[in-house]
């Protein structure tokens, strides 16, 4: 026990000390605060200045009530719509018309709104502007020329004007998430958290997946591993690596946890620090997505670095390894690329085989549990299935890591690895 | 009390037999000589002592237990392929290593200065095992395979890539260790070596002994039938095939091999009939090195 304890330290020591460990550790949650940062800079910044428009009303009578539909403001409170010199009915339509165009060519207006004599009867009303196309000021204008449209239509059919505003009452369209808990809001980041936390799953099996294998493949070119194995029996060795190599993995995933738990309480302080009058997107962190990503990526992990421990065994050479890692790497891209079955549908039969298949469940299990928690047997027996599934690969590597160990030159085939598995 | 005891052992490989019935003893405190051809099966057989591989049949004891991951810590170890972790510090692999054969960190700690201070290397401990030249690498690889006062030392090449100091210094702590108690086992294809270290040896072909015992008792059995010549002059007097069987040339000087029964006056004879001069001549045991090659191109034929 001692000696395995010493081989993990050793794995563990070396492996967190290199600059690759500190950049991806802390590399990764600059990158996602700086995505998050910039998405709510994105998401604020609309425009960063009210924008001044005119209103020819050719027809008369809606300038104001459009003028006050435009009733949005920025993030910073000022109003994003500055209505000035509005014409309502003008004596020459002509002549407003020049003028108005004058004062966008000028600078002195963003944008003036021409809404056209026979607008009630389906004319388009027109916005001109220099830049022709900001999207969400179109949007924001058309829905008051519309909203202003019926009003004077219901009114003009004898609806009463204080009828019509309550008529007219904004509703809107929230998601709600049904989860078992209760409902939650949806605002459209959660497919954001499952998209990531399958990405963490996937990225963090494959990158310590393949460092046990390399590390096995590395201490047998430098042919340090003859000397350790006349120290330490070869399931110490094989165990004390893969143990290693998870407390670096754990301690990555600590440390990214609680980057991820300091987003998910300060994000709301930090962005308004950045960015102040700024309403972030809310970031909403159950619980459950940090503990059920973290147990699968363990079970996964061990299942996964045992496979890759035996197959850095087989090898000598890089050569080697980029061939007899192929299938077992291509096994955890295939279960990152069928995730939209899972997304889609949770609960259909290839969705349920798949999350239980102890070699895809640890990354779908996770990703089904986030898009519709299945039954919790479920959960469990996709665990325990991947933990016996663990527990026979880890003898089956074993056998082939301490015969692979002393075997340079041609990789085994297939009938030889089973002769190997035999050995006494 | 036997150090070794090898009994009957076989180990298989596929379909290869690497050792088939060997049987080794090996005095507690003695050199040792393994040797053999490439691929005879001496490392195979060193693995088997050292409980890296388990044998298909027979018997491995090391001081009186069946070799086991307990008799891996009586064990110190230099594989003829050296390595140590290229991207570590020279004391933290060291410490490493000897505290993996059971000494305690703080311990493994001292030893491994008073080892590094000993071989010259104390400037480079923490170093870099990469920084360090091929040489200074094989000597810290000999302290892996010391630090921890092993009982018992396996050394595979212990010389080779070394300079004649360092080939010297490395040789004077072998023979310390043994006047300490330490029994030692030399794998090595330099017969010299062999001839000036070992007490005992056993030659192994094909994965089986073919000549073991006493290294001067079996050269006592060859008998003196070889005889040593220096000499200036035309070396046409060595035209004797009737007394002499083999000839080596060694530039200086002429190792001759008699011929069962020759009278090696004869030789001397010739040399003065035609005038040569002669400054060494001498009747010495065959060398090492040809009875290896007697041996085993014996079991080629």
């Amino acid at each position: 026990m001692r000696k395995i304890w010493l081989i993990v330290k050793r794995e563990y020591l070396t492996r967190v000390r290199t600059k690759g460990f500190v950049l991806s550790t802390v590399g990764l949650p600059l990158f996602s605060v700086g995505i998050f940062a910039l998405s709510v800079g994105l998401a604020t910044h609309k425009a960063d200045h009210p924008l001044k428009i005119s209103i020819l009303d050719n027809l008369g009578g809606l300038a104001s009530q459009i003028a006050s539909s435009l009733n949005e403001k920025l993030p910073d409170g000022r109003p994003r719509y500055e209505v000035v010199g509005s014409w309502d009915r003008p004596a020459s339509e002509q002549v407003a018309y020049q003028d108005l165009t004058r004062q966008v060519r000028d600078g002195q207006l963003d944008a003036f709104l021409e809404v056209p004599k026979d607008i009630l009867s389906g004319k388009k009303a027109t916005l001109h502007s220099l830049n022709g196309s900001d999207y969400l000021a179109d949007r924001s204008i058309a829905h008051a020329v519309n909203n202003a449209v019926i009003v004077r239509r219901l009114s003009d059919r004898g609806v009463h004007i204080d009828d019509v505003s309550e008529l007219m009452n904004g509703v809107d369209l929230t998601l709600v998430k049904v989860t078992r808990s209760g409902e939650s809001e949806e605002n459209g980041q959660s497919e954001l958290v499952q998209l990531s936390i399958v990405m963490i799953l996937y990225i963090t099996l494959l990158v310590y997946g393949v460092m046990t294998m390399r590390s096995v493949l590395e201490e047998k070119t430098s042919r340090i591993v003859e000397i350790l194995a006349s120290s330490v029996k070869p399931s110490y060795l094989l165990t004390g690596k893969i143990l290693g190599v998870a407390g670096v993995a754990l301690t990555q995933y600590l440390i990214w946890a609680c980057t991820a738990g300091l987003i998910s309480a300060y994000g709301a302080a930090i962005s308004s620090a950045v960015l102040p009058g700024a309403t972030p997107p809310k970031i909403h962190l159950p619980i459950a997505y940090l503990v059920y990503p973290l147990v699968f990526f363990l079970a996964g992990y061990f299942l996964y670095a045992s496979i890759y421990a035996a197959l850095g065994s087989m090898a000598s050479s890089d050569e080697d390894l980029q061939q007899v890692q192929m299938p077992v790497t291509l096994i955890l891209v295939a279960c990152f690329i069928v995730f939209p079955v899972i997304q889609r549908s949770p609960n259909s039969p290839l969705a349920v085989a798949l999350t239980l298949f102890p070699l895809s469940s640890p990354i779908l299990m996770v990703m089904r549990i986030t898009v519709q928690t299945p039954p919790f047997w479920q959960i469990a027996l996709s665990l325990a299935l991947c933990i016996l599934a663990t527990l026979g690969m880890i003898q089956l590597s074993a056998r082939i890591y301490r015969v692979g160990i002393l075997m340079y030159g041609k990789r085994p085939s297939l009938v030889e690895l089973l002769r190997w598995l035999r050995y006494t | 009390m036997e150090a070794i005891a090898v009994e009957h052992v076989t180990k298989r490989y596929d379909t290869v037999v690497a050792v088939s019935d060997l049987s080794l003893h090996i005095e507690k405190g003695a050199v040792f000589g393994l040797l053999g051809p490439n691929g005879a099966g001496k490392t195979t057989t060193l693995r088997m002592i050292m409980n890296i591989l388990a044998p298909d049949e027979g018997t491995v004891q090391v001081f009186g237990q069946p070799a086991s991951s307990r008799t891996q810590d009586l064990t110190g170890y230099l594989p003829e392929e050296r390595g140590l972790y290229n991207r570590m510090k020279v004391r933290e692999v060291l410490v490493f290593l000897a505290a993996l054969k059971g000494l305690s960190e703080a311990e493994a700690s001292v030893r491994v200065h008073e080892w590094l201070e000993r071989l010259g290397l104390a400037a480079w401990s923490e170093k870099k095992i990469n920084d360090l030249s091929k040489g200074m690498q094989q000597k810290a690889q000999f302290i892996a395979a010391v630090v921890h006062r092993p009982p018992l030392l396996i050394l595979d090449e212990p010389f080779t890539g070394l300079d004649p100091v360092n080939a010297t210094q490395i040789k004077d702590i072998m023979l310390d260790l043994r006047e300490k108690g330490a029994t030692i086992i030399l794998s090595t294809h330099r017969m010299e070596q062999v001839e000036m270290m070992c007490d005992a040896i056993c030659l192994i072909n094909h994965g089986r002994s073919v000549l073991a015992g006493d290294l001067r008792a079996i050269k006592k059995s060859y008998g003196k039938n070889t005889v040593r010549i220096e000499y200036t002059g035309d070396d046409h007097f060595l035209d004797l095939p009737d007394l002499i069987e083999k000839l080596n040339h060694f530039g200086a000087m002429v190792e001759a091999k008699l011929r069962p029964n020759a009278d090696p006056q004869e030789i001397l004879k010739a040399a003065v009939e035609r005038g040569v001069r002669l400054s060494r001549f001498e009747l010495v045991e065959p060398p090492l090195h040809d009875i290896f090659i007697e041996k085993v191109s014996e079991a080629h034929a």
